[in-house]
């Protein structure tokens, strides 16, 4: 049982499933390299390990991740996130993000924001918000403005239906090119949607049955291949049309 | 030899079963069953804040035990803590310091070695929740019979007949790229013990002669967890293409 795990080389254990506490790269073998670690893995002395179930991933020349999927979301910068406003401090929305802390939004943090036209924002409001600072220890901090200081389309989501999901799902619907649930779905319905990196998803169109009917499509796509997804929403587009 | 009640031999298990992502609301759960005695955990977390006693730079875990029947007495304060000991020196708690984790385990049937089940099933779930951790962590349990003979995976009327027995917890064998063979100056991970509970008298050799045992078999469990997470995503496809 031993014998075979003597002589994996590193090229062995990238897209695969790891564990945590498999090793993954020997920092002894690669002297004068730069490589960086995205999330998932850890430095422990001389070798790279994994913190997180999930696949490895190698991203050339030097990028090394694992891709897992979780309920929770663990905050990074310049994510866009959707979310719920919990508390109005006298400088601060409290917003809940499902990270493990709240995360503060400055009241000024939007397009031409001062004192005076601060927005109220009730409890309950979902925001469409960018990630400005995150790091493990402190909450993080959000921004209802893009790096120039525009709008750019975050701020307040009004009507509509927000859905929680995996942040896999949610990495998958926020990939380029466009994920094949929503070109099939946006051939015949028109609606919009905001994605969040936090495993939330905001639907809204002209009418209801068009908001259910994408929500669900969204919702049953995660494990899906591509071709198995694009004949799930014709599947369900039909069964609109018949109606 | 004598022969055991189920017709096992001494070093066989159980049929093990663990089954992931079982709970909607739960930010991780798992369900491990060891033949007749199954548990069910549910991880939530991490959330913010600590409790008054723990180290705010640190994060903390929290662990609530419910039986299957009576009220929750001294037996399952003493399992809280086993369980909250074993969680805390697996994870990595200096990635969120300040919250959080609350792990919940109930208790669906007992038919013997019900500490060891719960931490696998902890361990599982954890893993589930993707709580950042050192390595997994591996429970199995040994008796010590009357002839110095050792017997894994004990069930309910072993344990009242035996003298002596203990429940073991060891880190889980991982995939390494390094070659084992240059590093062999170092024990290798899995020689390492986490946790050790021993119930009954027995003489030193016969602990010794348990963790030996325990050790050997805990590579078994550890190959089965490590494909249960490995079958999870291809069978997660399946299921939602229903």
């Amino acid at each position: 049982m031993d014998v075979d795990t003597r002589n994996m080389t590193p090229t062995n254990l990238i897209d695969k499933i790891v564990v945590p506490g498999d090793v993954v790269l020997d920092l002894t073998k690669m002297e004068n390299q730069t490589i960086k670690l995205g999330s998932g893995l850890r430095q422990d002395c001389d070798c790279i390990s994994v913190l997180q179930a999930g696949k490895l991933r190698l991203s050339k020349p030097n990028k090394y991740w694992v891709e897992s999927s979780q309920k929770r979301y663990v905050p990074s910068l310049e994510d866009t996130v959707l979310g719920i406003v919990v508390e109005h401090r006298s400088d601060n929305f409290l917003v809940d993000i499902k990270a493990p802390n709240l995360a503060f939004l400055p009241v000024l943090a939007f397009e031409g924001g001062t004192r005076r036209n601060i927005p109220k924002f009730e409890t309950g409001t979902l925001i469409y918000a960018r990630v400005v600072k995150a790091n493990g220890i402190m909450n993080p901090e959000l921004s209802c403005t893009d790096a120039s200081g525009k709008a750019a389309e975050f701020g307040q989501l009004k009507n509509g239906y927000m859905f929680e999901t995996s942040t896999g799902l949610a990495r998958m619907l926020l990939s380029s090119p466009t994920c094949p649930v929503l070109e099939a779905l946006g051939k015949k319905i028109s609606f919009e949607t905001a994605v969040g990196f936090n495993g939330r998803v905001w639907v809204n169109a002209s009418s209801p049955d068009d908001v259910i009917l994408v929500s669900n499509a969204i919702m049953r796509s995660e494990f899906l291949s591509g071709t198995q997804q694009r004949i799930m929403a014709e599947k369900l587009l039909q069964r609109l049309e018949k109606v | 030899m004598e022969d055991r009640t189920d017709g096992r031999n001494a070093n066989q298990l159980r049929p093990l079963g663990c089954s992931r992502t079982i709970l909607n609301r739960a930010h991780g759960s798992a369900r491990w069953s060891q033949g007749n005695t199954i548990v069910l955990a549910a991880v939530y977390g991490p959330k913010a804040g600590t409790k008054k006693g723990e180290n705010p730079e640190k994060a903390s875990f929290e662990v609530i035990w419910k039986p299957k029947t009576g009220q929750i007495g001294k037996q399952e304060r003493e399992y809280e803590m086993i369980l909250k000991r074993t969680l805390q020196s697996i994870c990595l708690v200096n990635v969120h310091p300040n919250t959080t984790t609350s792990v919940i385990v109930q208790v669906v049937g007992d038919d013997g070695s019900l500490l060891p089940c719960a931490i696998n099933a902890s361990c599982a779930a954890l893993v589930d929740a993707g709580i950042p951790m050192k390595h997994l962590a591996v429970s199995i349990s040994c008796g010590l019979m009357e002839e110095g003979s050792i017997i894994l995976d004990l069930t309910k009327s072993e344990e009242e007949k035996l003298k002596a027995f203990a429940y073991l917890v060891f880190p889980n064998s991982p995939l390494s790229v390094i070659d084992k063979v240059h590093s062999s100056k170092e024990e290798p991970i899995e020689h390492g013990i986490i946790t050790s509970v021993s119930y009954g008298a027995m003489p030193v050799s016969g602990y010794f002669d348990c963790l030996e045992r325990g050790r050997a078999a805990s590579a078994a469990i550890s190959e089965f967890l490590r494909r249960s997470l490995q079958k999870q995503s291809s069978e997660d496809a399946s299921r939602a293409a229903q």
